[in-house]
């Protein structure tokens, strides 16, 4: 089997997040990066569970400039085997699917994974883009994954329960919390993980069809009040009149 | 979960500070890179996130015990064994061709830090795995190492180093614990060792012990000691039989609790074998370089207990409202809301303090860490001298960090009041479980002994003169900022009375007043140490200052700034105590010699 595995660079959970550029552009200064969560915990470690099941290769890629390297390497250390990075600044979630599309479609793979969103932007488009660009099915949010040959069987949460989703390759698939454990990367593999190919493509030409206007932050959140533990009325007439969550 | 490390301060340290990056152009760490250290603390993050602090309360409420001839440890123990071995992280430090890593000792203690800030009772058990069978591959022959090395890299065996008798524990000329040649290339072991951390549990196979001991005949005192290898089961054919080693207890201790620390008893039914490690009678040399080794890592196990207490005062001084803000004319607004006491001036001298304490601690244990990579694969022609620095600065960076981080620690209780004396909030075991470090692997009268007796004199001096050296590049290198001057001139002229001191009591020395010249040892190591973490607080200042001013900054501007600040508040809160110190070290009035003084403590 062949997998093709996502993975985007995101801000650390702990950044204070502010915006440059008259509010369009997220302020990188003195922010320090991860590998988003839910690729790396999920879908790229579903992945592995995979070819270490039925045998393969598991590819991962990411778009972006050579700031991104840490992050892939990251991913070759858990035990991925190589990495395509499309050298681009980024752009918007439509430039970002179609780079990918492009090495999919070079790379005839069997799978093409992603997490289920990134924790920065939370769009949760790119991975449905590919699939329509690739012609493939789409499971999102899936949190359990079995193999009998070439047909996948697909839990995925939905509002209020549970979807069984029977799909055979090739597909796209979105990854959410349950659809594997999170594998920390030992010595041993970040050792190797220098040594494995990543290959560095140019970007196809896009043209985007949206751009940002403005960012802004949530309102800051308002001062604690303390409620005395004996005072369960006040408690109960804050929550319902003041909060409106009763 | 609570937040226990600065990863921010840590990536500070070991990147813009020692440029950890430039050790790869070593060929010892030539397949490393900047993005393979940052991976390695990452992981090693996510890992102490994972296993091991959450068993840090849990293993202080079930402690290491003994029963019925076993000692029984938190399971965790054993995860992180085989996870370990596994992983490569005990033989990290070891050549490629022992089935090491070759991992610089600055990576490795940046690693050790994160470990040991989540939970202070693991990493003695891989630690010193990996210090015992760094001992058998530095003297032992190769039979030796063959036979024991890989297991002990595997996890699969442990490793101690077992010194303390019941009568000898500082003065080890005394112990008594014999070797006597069996005729067959190995010895009879007889004798007893305390205090012996890691000495037996459920989770290893088996436990190579590298025991002090003395072979029939050898000289009195520390040149008659030999160095062996004792293990628990001895290997017979391809299994094990027992090797008469008999664990005898478990010390019950104030903290560190599931870090076991047992008591074992070496042929008691006379058959007990051990094999010599390297010659005969080096036995303490061979031992003190695991010795220094450890006592680095004794130093970053209490500055990372206090680097997790700090963030855990921190927090608590963020979120607990209490009192109210003085207002100009010195009322209070009694009908405001309570202010986080974070807000007191007061609770904010503490933290700070706590700040100043273990981050300064945490740069010199990395500075250190760093000394020792460049004295092992630096260019050639400067290698002795980091390793008299290394030499020079171990005592420092084991005592600072143990006798400042009870301090620290102490001020971080004071900050939660009453809640800091009770077990629902961690400060209370932070303060217990540092305390052993200012006692193991030698005393802090020991250490200071050891500063101010051998490593201040050592080569003449010459120590001394390349330390003195590398604080004057810092203080010109401070000089470039006008921000910085005034503090570039407090640590010059700080450094100046360091040296007149010396050449006062050194006065002492040459006059064969031995006693008189080491009988304030300690009060000097409190100088020493104080001037040395001035060094490291500018060097961090200036560092952090050329980071805002070049606009090449890997942190927020706050994070230089607070560096900045964190140094003022040392220069003026800390620094200044070694006038106190002087002035004593200066008197002429000798009020501890036993002679002169012999009745005061009858």
């Amino acid at each position: 089997m062949k997998l093709l595995v996502c993975v985007s660079k995101t801000p650390d959970t702990t950044t204070k997040v502010s915006f440059t550029d008259g509010d369009t552009a997220f302020d990188t200064q003195g922010v320090q990066y991860i590998m988003n969560p839910y690729d790396e915990w999920y879908a790229l470690v579903r992945a592995l569970e995979l070819k270490e099941s039925a045998g393969g290769t598991v590819t991962i890629i990411n778009v972006g400039t050579a700031d991104n390297d840490a992050i892939i390497r990251k991913g070759l250390a858990i035990g991925a085997d190589d990495a395509i990075r499309v050298d681009a600044a980024g752009g918007s979630a439509y430039f970002v699917a179609k780079q990918i599309a492009e090495q999919a479609k070079a790379g005839s793979y069997d799978m093409v994974f992603f997490g289920k969103e990134t924790i920065d932007y939370n769009g949760s488009q790119i991975g449905a883009m590919v699939s329509e660009m690739l012609d493939m099915p789409f499971i999102s949010y899936a949190t359990k994954m079995d193999m009998a040959g070439n047909t996948a069987t697909i839990a995925r949460d939905i509002e209020g329960g549970q979807e069984i989703v029977e799909v055979d390759t090739p597909f796209v698939l979105s990854a959410a919390k349950g659809l594997a454990e999170q594998r920390i990367p030992n010595m041993r593999g970040i050792m190797q993980a220098k040594r494995k190919p990543l290959n560095v493509v140019p970007a196809v030409a896009v043209d985007e069809k949206a751009s940002i206007v403005s960012y802004a932050l949530p309102p800051a959140k308002s001062d604690c009040r303390y409620v005395d533990a004996e005072n369960m009325d006040e408690l109960v007439a804050l929550l319902h009149g003041e909060a409106k969550v009763i | 979960m609570a937040n226990y490390i600065s990863m921010d301060n840590l990536r500070f340290v070991v990147h813009e500070m020692l440029h950890a990056e430039k050790l790869c152009s070593f060929p010892r760490y030539q397949d490393y890179d900047k993005e393979s250290f940052d991976i390695l603390m990452d992981s090693t993050k996510d890992y102490a996130d994972k296993v091991m602090y959450p068993s840090f309360k849990e293993m202080d409420e079930d402690p290491a015990r003994y029963d019925d001839g076993k000692i029984y440890v938190h399971p965790v123990v054993g995860e992180v064994m085989k996870y370990a071995g596994e992983n490569g992280s005990i033989g990290a430090l070891f050549d490629y061709d022992l089935g090491g890593m070759q991992l610089p000792h600055l990576i490795h203690s940046a690693l050790a830090h994160i470990a040991q800030c989540a939970n202070n009772s693991l990493p003695g058990y891989t630690g010193l795995t990996a210090g015992a069978a760094g001992l058998i591959a530095s003297f032992g022959e190769k039979a030796l190492i063959d036979k024991y090395v890989p297991n002990m890299l595997s996890g699969k065996w442990g490793g101690t180093m077992c010194l303390t008798e019941p009568q000898a524990g500082s003065s080890l000329s005394d112990i008594t614990t014999s070797a006597s040649p069996s005729g067959d290339g190995s010895y009879q072991i007889k004798g007893q060792k305390i205090f012996i951390s890691g000495g037996d549990h459920e989770y290893c196979d088996n436990f190579v012990h590298l025991v002090l001991a003395r072979i029939d005949g050898a000289p009195a005192g520390t040149r008659g000691i030999s160095l062996f290898v004792v293990p628990k089961h001895r290997i017979a054919g391809d299994g094990l039989e027992s090797n008469d080693v008999i664990t005898a207890g478990d010390f019950q201790k104030m903290g560190q609790k599931g870090y076991c620390t047992t008591h074992l008893v070496f042929g008691e039914n006379d058959n007990c074998q051990g094999w010599l490690v390297g010659t005969e009678h080096r036995g303490l040399k061979y031992m003190f370089q695991m010795m220094n080794g450890a006592r680095i890592d004794v130093g970053l196990t209490a500055a990372s207990i206090a680097t997790a207490a700090y963030h855990a005062s921190l927090q608590y001084a963020q979120e607990r409202p209490q009192g109210r803000r003085i207002l100009s004319g010195g009322v209070k607004n009694v009908d405001a809301e309570q202010t986080t006491i974070i807000k007191h001036p007061d609770v904010r001298r503490m933290l700070l303090l706590q700040r100043a304490i273990t981050e300064g601690s945490v740069s010199l244990l990395m500075q250190a860490s760093l000394y020792h990579d460049l004295s092992q694969a630096g260019p050639e022609e400067d290698r002795e001298r980091y390793h008299d620095l290394l030499e020079l600065l171990t005592p420092i960076a084991k005592t600072y960090p143990s006798e400042m981080g009870q301090i620290s620690i102490s001020n971080g209780l004071q900050i939660l009041g009453g809640y800091g004396f009770c077990t629902d909030f961690p400060l209370e075991q932070y303060y217990r479980d540092i305390r052993i470090t200012a006692l193991y692997e030698g005393t802090t009268g020991i250490q200071s002994l050891d500063l101010l007796g051998r490593k201040v004199v050592m080569k003449n001096g010459e120590a001394m003169k390349h330390l003195t050296k590398e604080i004057i590049d810092t203080i010109q290198a401070a000089e470039n900022y006008d921000e910085l001057k005034p503090y570039a001139a407090q640590l010059k002229n700080a450094s100046k009375e360091l040296q007149d001191t010396i050449m006062h009591l050194l006065k002492f020395a040459m006059s064969g007043e031995h006693e008189r010249f080491i009988a304030d040892a300690t009060i000097f190591m409190d100088f020493m140490s104080t001037v040395v973490h001035a060094w490291q607080w500018l060097k961090m200042a200036t560092v952090a200052k050329t980071a805002l001013v070049t606009d090449n900054k890997t942190f927020d501007a706050a994070f230089y700034e607070n560096k900045i600040h964190t140094m003022r508040f040392y220069f003026k809160y800390e620094l200044p105590k070694i006038s106190s110190c002087k002035t004593t070290l200066l008197n002429d009035e000798t009020l501890t010699i036993p002679e002169e003084h012999q009745s005061v403590l009858a």
